[in-house]
């Protein structure tokens, strides 16, 4: 239970850097996710809060204290890892045990503490086996039984549901959500797979080439993302980018992409105050894209290209003068065929703008 | 006409074997595993008869009927053979603890660590690696005799670990590469230093790995014969050497030779026995 923060924290692999310059506040008892594709340092970063890594430049501090210089038996964290890390020689309870046997905590205070873990986990069967004589559910449980035993002031968590499948990596993930509304902690997160990074985190950290992109709840993450990047990353199926340009009209503006134009009136036109003439990419997220048959105001043309049926919803790419548009939520029965002609509308304030150049959201 | 039609739901095979029925089958392994065991067999029976034969009957060890423990009791009468099993058991417990001692950090530091040391370690490890075993014992011979060690206990002794310390230093890096290194780390979380997550998790988990090698680095100082044949004489001897030296001028002595053989033979087959499990992952390496 403490606030983590992070300042011009900077790692550097001979003269590669695989964090540069990186601020950032956790606040207590908050869920924090770091996403970003792999080497974005995400995980560096982590390491370097737990102190497996010595940082090169900056401070990080837990609670009110800076503990660059501290081992990370020292800083009173909890970790879980990707593989589990459990120990292999000892049982379950010993596993749940070790962090606190090496505290000098009585063994009646270890039990009663392991109990309550055990309890959260629903491990109470499993205490006197070995981590191999468990499932991969089962041992991230215990994984994260140690976590829970040691009330550690943060929890640090290294991709810890990438190794399950799929379905019990959407089970881990609610029961990882419900653990930390029960046991309130400051818990520092790291994924690559946008979905846990928007179901768990209370604020999102979109890291990309060392450095963080953005940071926000997952609303803000997903509804104004500050750079192209971050737009790209988060959402599924990505957002569609086109070159667009903006041309002054009267009450509002007009942009004109590939297949067409839109028209935005003032009221919607965030970020496009002063870029008359300016070339831009415009953002459409392919949930928001309407799709019609006969021609409409407002809208691009465009033909069908394919279509994929996933039974709920159809996904369909629409290929306008040469740049591809991917559509979702296209009703499931709906009949398209290649070739199909069609109108894409979107609502004028679900579009997003970015700097040609920057490729930063112009908002 | 059966196996053609149960065959036909089973992926086609076309080996000779599988074309036998299958009481020919089981005949044919029988056959064929009879014929293996005895050629492992073979020498070690030989072995023990002629263990058992008078001296002159060696060489008949397939007629005659005379058997005697009169061979077991001339070789332990000599003082010299008791005195080599037991150098040779000192020897090779002595250079398995401690080469173990040492290779069990070196393969760590090997597996964990990066920078000039551990590299320049490996790099030695290597080229020594690559030097036939054969030529070490020329030089080691001209060191243990300038330094006074020829013929020691102490003299064999460093010989062994030394070379010990390259080779198994190569094999543990294996190991613990094999082994997370989370486990340590989260050990580390969880209150350890760096030393005592080696210690109390990797050491542990590395467990068996190093049992195997232990036994292995045991048998291979046991058996071993070029060392002690070059560094050590009369004053420390050796059980294989000492069992070479019943070829004399006078003839072989094969029923003593195989007497003491058959003896030196028992530690090593009470370890295979009882440490199967460690000694087969042993062989995998």
């Amino acid at each position: 239970m403490a606030e983590v923060v992070l300042r011009d924290v900077c790692k550097r692999y001979g003269s590669y850097n695989a964090v540069d310059n990186v601020n950032l506040t956790i606040r207590d008892k908050e869920f924090l996710v770091l996403v970003g594709p792999s080497g974005c340092g995400k995980s560096t970063t982590l390491r370097m809060i737990a102190g497996l890594e010595d940082i090169s430049d900056g401070t990080i501090a837990i609670g009110d204290q800076t503990v660059n210089d501290l081992p990370p038996r020292d800083r009173d964290i909890a970790m879980v890892f990707q593989n589990y890390a459990l120990y292999q020689h000892m049982t379950v309870y010993d596993n749940l045990a070790f962090g606190l046997r090496n505290r000098k905590v009585s063994e009646d205070i270890i039990k009663t503490e392991i109990d309550r873990a055990v309890d959260i986990l629903g491990l109470r069967d499993l205490l006197k086996r070995k981590p191999r004589e468990l499932s991969g559910g089962q041992q991230q449980r215990v994984a994260l039984g140690r976590c829970i035993v040691r009330n550690a002031k943060v929890f640090l968590f290294d991709e810890p549901l990438s190794n399950l499948d799929a379905k019990l990596r959407a089970h881990m993930r609610l029961e990882l959500k419900r653990l930390h509304r029960r046991v309130e902690t400051t818990a520092v997160y790291v994924t690559h797979d946008q979905v846990e990074a928007m179901t768990l985190g209370d604020r999102v950290v979109v890291m990309n080439n060392s450095r963080i992109e953005q940071v926000g709840t997952p609303w803000e993450i997903y509804s104004r993302p500050s750079t192209r990047f971050v737009a790209s990353f988060i959402g599924s199926p990505a957002m569609n980018f086109l070159d667009g340009k903006v041309k002054r009209n009267g009450s509002g503006y007009h942009i004109h992409a590939p297949g067409g134009a839109f028209h935005v009136s003032n009221e919607s036109a965030r970020g496009l105050v002063g870029q008359d003439g300016r070339d831009v990419i415009v953002g459409l997220r392919p949930e928001h894209i309407r799709l019609h048959d006969s021609k409409t105001d407002n809208a691009l043309h465009g033909r069908v290209e394919l279509t994929e049926q996933l039974g709920a919803e159809q996904l369909v790419e629409v290929i306008a003068e040469g740049a591809r548009i991917m559509v979702s939520r296209v009703e499931a029965e709906r009949e398209l065929k290649p070739g199909t002609p069609v109108y894409l509308t979107v609502e004028p304030g679900q579009l997003r703008y970015f700097d040609q150049a920057t490729e930063q959201a112009l908002a | 006409m059966s196996l053609a039609s149960s065959g036909s739901s089973l992926p086609r095979r076309t080996g000779l074997f599988d074309m036998l029925r299958p009481g020919a089958r089981a005949a044919f392994m029988t056959l064929a595993v009879s014929a293996v065991l005895l050629l492992f067999l073979a020498p070690i029976i030989i072995l023990v008869v002629t263990s058992l034969r008078p001296g002159w009957g060696v060489y008949y060890i397939y007629r005659g009927t005379e058997f005697t423990l009169a061979n077991y009791v001339e070789v332990f009468q000599r003082g010299v053979v008791i005195e080599a099993f037991f150098n040779s058991f000192l020897v090779a417990t002595a250079a398995t603890v401690l080469s173990l001692g040492v290779t069990v950090t070196s393969g760590y530091m090997l597996s964990r660590f990066k920078g000039w040391l551990p590299k320049t370690w490996f790099t030695s490890i290597y080229v020594f690696r690559t030097v036939p075993y054969i030529s070490w014992v020329l030089p080691l011979y001209v060191v243990n005799e300038s330094l006074g060690l020829y013929d020691t206990f102490f003299g064999i002794l460093a010989a062994h670990v030394a070379v010990h310390v390259c080779f198994f230093s190569w094999i543990m890096k294996g190991f613990f590469d094999g082994i997370d290194p989370s486990m340590e780390y989260a050990a580390m979380i969880d209150g350890c230093t760096r030393w005592g997550a080696f210690r109390r998790v990797a050491l542990p988990a590395a467990g068996p790995a190093i049992a195997a090698l232990g036994i292995l680095s045991w048998l291979w100082t046991w058996n071993e014969f070029l060392f002690a044949l070059i560094l050590t004489g009369n004053r420390t001897p050796l059980l294989t050497v000492t069992m070479a030296q019943f070829v004399t001028e006078l003839g072989t002595e094969w029923n003593l030779m195989s007497a003491m053989a058959v003896m030196a033979m028992i530690p090593a087959v009470i370890i295979t026995l009882f440490a199967q499990k460690y000694v087969i992952q042993g062989l995998r390496i």
